[in-house]
């Protein structure tokens, strides 16, 4: 499954600060771990499962024990980075311009899909609701995601801002009949494709959680600008030597011979490395809604 | 064929389709209480009821497609919060073999299991990432019971829809490192879970409930309404109906003599109906069963698995309660689904060959495993001619007669010696007495070889037909009932059973034959960017409507009907395994014309269908560089 397709799958798990440690080398288990925080989705188990490969492959470039665990959420990641917990995480774009402002993060690489770095978020309406262009929403529910989401709130809300129906910074109810936040892609596309609510603003991707007979009852009337991938980011202060370990072993996940490995990192296509600019756009965005000074 | 058999699951997790691999529609995991709520539900509809199976659903911590600790533990947690108890109930019903006591004692766990939590969620709400986790476990629950309630009370299912959005929605945020936090808004998450409240109390929770004789979570107020109602088939958590990957590769004889399928009414029917859950009656039509189900590309599917019909992926007891309650043998006897390759050199047909003509075993498949209506002698004779054009994997170390060739490794040449040499053991006979090379590796005739069990003392029911070995490194597990998982068991088995004396090495050797002879070329299904699992998918649906150019023109109302209800909703379901998304409207928009052709020809007005017959191939030449 597809991270951009994430938030917070499986949360029942309930006390999943799952911290299981990956097997180490016996040689190289008197060193200090490199930590690192895994977003739960899909199925938990199966990730761990999937931690274990890719922590064995990377201990092995890297020349260090590598341990991973998976967080509860995204704002759980961004704490462990904070608190030491974690060297490197998974991130989302919009968590990891937060940690970079708050704790110091930096982002290492994107992850690309289908052959690019970024994504874009989609209004999804029913077919047939009458509902054809942007402005036909007036007066109409609609469900997002979360509210600290990039494509679930920010960027689909940022769309409809650009076609002048709501001001920046204002509640987006006087436009809309009411506003839903779903608690994840899925349960927002659901609640469209249900009939519960008139229209959905999330990932490009969400319509794929619906069955393939639902998946034929919505389509989209709008795109946002793109938004950069999910990303791997580090905390602040790693040594500068492990950090470039790290990136060239995840760069040689591109490598033919490697890419079975991704099935295990969230199966994107490959990894490009990636700067702060990318994310900048972001960032700009999160300040608009007063999420960054 | 479908790629996308889906399971009509509540919630599905669509892996993105990735070049080379065949496209999935994986089941989301469950909570494991909710799994073992649909588990045990699923189970005791089936008859005779595997008590020991219903009681795996609650204390097994092992069960596929869900996650966390076993349901037993959650309700003696459950029951220690509430002063309920509920495992007790349920243990005590299962050890009564009690259906109704079962059904009673598990939907109230789960409809008080649901309230439980969100009363949690209440209590934690200055706690928004504590409050979130115990709404997302009672979401989690409300998923056993969501879509009955979906096609039972459909203004009920809008209306309890509409409370778990506001209580998503008031639940407030933590926040990423406390930006964005957000309070909850305590009156109007009181609101919706006292709404969701009532409904459950009301439909899964009072005082007693109605007598029944089929067991599915309708919401009560509705059941009572109408007892009678049917309830769209459905299958256990777990379940998998995908097709197995890497997905074998179809050898078709015609095909490679380079005959055009299109030139060839009859298979190119029999391809449709072989992939047509048409054929069949419920539960498996609505659930999306075909020949090809089992049978991926005239081989097998090792993942097909449904608890408590399959006792492992790829063996499934076909004549049980399930698929036809007047077909049921109420024995325990699944087999293992055996590979169609080659079927025109097998007979004969049925694991213990109770079928000498393939016609005769097909239509046997049709009416009497998946209660189908009888079928007419188009639809028989155009399955049979199709299946007879399987042939198998052409075979890189073996000759025409079955001998091994150049190409084949010293150690299967020994092998070979020891498959010919007689063994006193076996009446003077050896393992190519019934496998004969020169015959494709069988002798067509039934052996008991002591493989199985008699039913009763004194029995002599236990013969099976002999198996070819062409094909079988691809094939696992093996024997009639997919007991043994490798080629080498089969030997082990077979020296254990003759006492064969044989070493070590002699046992290495045989096992190198059997996989030599077993070896085929390119035995699966090789995608790429531009051969993906859609574009095949794609061909083949334009091969089985190409018979459309004989049904229309022939007034064949029944036969097109039947092409375009497969093709059609093959269509749109397998839309959402195109890679290029950006043409899923495009697939759509073909799906749907196909259905108005479909409505024309069901209206007999035959000069609009051949308009409208023409306008879709104009349409599908024009989308055609576009859909993959």
């Amino acid at each position: 499954m597809n991270p951009l397709l994430n938030r917070r799958a499986f949360a029942w798990l309930g006390a999943v600060l799952l911290l299981i440690p990956a097997v180490a080398p016996a040689a190289l288990a008197q060193q200090e771990p490199l930590r690192i925080a895994f977003i739960p989705q899909e199925n938990p188990e199966k990730l761990l499962g999937d931690i274990e490969v890719i922590t064995d492959y990377l201990s092995g470039e890297i020349g260090v024990p590598v341990e991973g665990f998976v967080t509860l959420d995204h704002a759980a990641a961004v704490e462990a980075l904070r608190g030491g917990g974690a060297d490197i995480s998974f991130s989302g774009a919009l968590p990891y311009v937060l940690a970079h402002d708050q704790v110091g993060a930096e982002v290492l690489l994107s992850e690309v899909y289908r052959g690019r770095p970024y994504y874009v978020a989609r209004i999804f309406v029913r077919k047939g609701s009458g509902i054809d262009e942007l402005p036909d929403l007036e007066g109409k529910t609609i469900a997002f995601a979360d509210p600290i989401s990039e494509s679930g709130y920010l960027y689909p809300l940022e769309t409809i801002a650009d076609a002048g129906l709501i001001e920046r910074g204002d509640d987006p109810q006087r436009f809309f009949k009411r506003v839903y936040f779903a608690g994840g892609y899925q349960q927002a596309i659901q609640a469209v494709a249900n009939g519960l609510v008139d229209a959905a603003g999330v990932s490009e991707f969400a319509d794929l959680l619906l069955s393939p007979e639902q998946q034929r009852q919505v389509k989209w009337i709008a795109e946002s600008e793109p938004i950069p991938a999910h990303a791997v980011i580090a905390r602040k202060d790693l040594d500068p030597s492990l950090k470039q370990k790290f990136v060239d072993a995840m760069l040689k996940l591109n490598e033919p011979e490697n890419r079975w490995l991704l099935q295990h990192v969230y199966a994107p296509d490959g990894y490009v490395k990636a700067t702060h600019d990318a994310y900048e756009p972001v960032a700009i965005v999160a300040r608009r809604y007063g999420l960054l000074s | 064929m479908s790629w996308v058999r889906c399971l009509l699951v509540a919630v599905t997790v669509v892996s993105l389709p990735l070049a080379g691999l065949a496209h999935i529609v994986v089941e989301a995991p469950w909570h494991p209480l909710a799994h073992a709520y649909r588990s045990a539900v699923f189970l005791i509809n089936l008859r005779p009821t595997d008590w020991g199976l219903v009681e795996r659903a609650f204390t097994a911590g092992d069960a596929p497609g869900a996650v966390g600790r076993p349901a037993r533990e959650q309700l003696i947690e459950l029951d220690a919060a509430t002063g309920s108890a509920h495992w007790p109930a349920i243990e005590q019903a299962i050890a009564a073999q009690d259906r109704d006591a079962l059904f009673a004692a598990a939907t109230r766990a789960v409809s008080q299991a649901i309230r439980h939590h969100l009363g949690e969620a209440a209590e934690h709400l200055r706690e928004p990432g504590a409050a979130s986790r115990e709404l997302d476990e009672a979401r989690a629950l409300y998923r056993s019971l969501a879509d009955f309630i979906q096609e039972a009370d459909p203004t009920g299912f809008h209306d309890v829809g509409l409370a778990w959005l506001e209580l998503a929605s008031s639940i407030g945020h933590a926040g990423v490192v406390a930006v964005g936090a957000k309070p909850a808004d305590e009156v109007a998450f009181a609101a919706a879970r006292a709404a969701i409240g009532s409904y459950l109390i009301a439909n899964y929770e009072p005082d007693a409930l109605a007598d029944r004789t089929r067991y599915a979570p309708i919401p009560e107020q509705q059941f009572q309404a109408n007892p009678e109602r049917e309830v769209t088939a459905w299958l256990p958590p777990g379940s998998d109906l995908n097709d197995q990957d890497p997905l074998p590769r179809l050898v078709l004889n015609f095909e490679e003599g380079g005959i055009d399928e299109r030139d060839l009414f009859l298979v190119a029917f029999g391809d449709m109906l072989f992939d047509s859950p048409e054929i069949f009656g419920e539960p498996a039509r609505s659930l999306g069963l075909a020949c090809s189900t089992c049978h991926n590309r005239s081989d097998i599917n090792q993942r097909l698995f449904i608890p408590g019909i399959t006792p492992r992926p790829g063996v499934i007891d076909v004549d049980g309660s399930f698929f036809n309650a007047r077909f049921n043998d109420h024995r325990d006897d699944p087999v293992d689904i055996p590979s169609l390759r080659g079927i025109r050199f097998t007979a004969p047909y049925g694991r213990d060959g109770r079928f000498a003509s393939l016609r005769d075993f097909t239509r046997n498949v049709i009416v009497n495993e998946f209660a189908g209506p009888e079928p007419g002698p188009l639809v028989l004779d155009a399955l049979v001619t199709y299946m007879l054009e399987f042939d198998f994997l052409p075979a890189p170390y073996l000759n025409f007669d079955g001998t091994l060739n150049e190409l084949a490794p010293p150690a299967a040449r020994r092998g070979e010696a020891l498959f010919q040499r007689p063994f006193p053991q076996m009446g003077n006979r050896s393992c190519a007495s019934c496998h004969l090379p020169d015959s494709h590796f069988t002798d067509n005739r039934v052996h008991n070889i002591g493989s199985a069990e008699d039913g009763y003392d004194a029995g002599l029911s236990g013969a099976y037909d002999t198996p070819t070995l062409l094909g079988t490194n691809y094939t696992a597990p093996y024997f009639h009932d997919g007991s043994l998982d490798t080629l080498a068991d089969v030997v082990a088995w077979f020296d254990q059973r003759f006492a064969l004396g044989l070493s070590d090495d002699d046992r290495a050797d045989l096992t190198a034959y059997l996989e030599v002879v077993g070896t085929g070329d390119q035995p699966y299904e090789a995608f790429d960017g531009e051969h993906t699992p859609f574009r095949l998918m794609v061909d083949e649906l334009s091969v089985f409507l190409s018979t459309l150019d004989t049904l229309i023109p022939a007034r064949d109302q029944a036969a097109a009907d039947l092409v375009l209800r497969t093709v059609a909703a093959d269509m749109a379901a397998d839309a959402s395994a195109m890679t290029n998304r950006a043409a899923l409207e495009k697939t759509h928009e073909l799906a749907d014309l196909l259905w108005q052709l479909r409505d024309m020809i069901a209206a007999a007005e035959w000069d609009e269908a051949e308009r409208l017959w023409l306008a879709y191939q104009g349409l599908e030449q024009q989308y055609d560089p576009e859909l993959r």
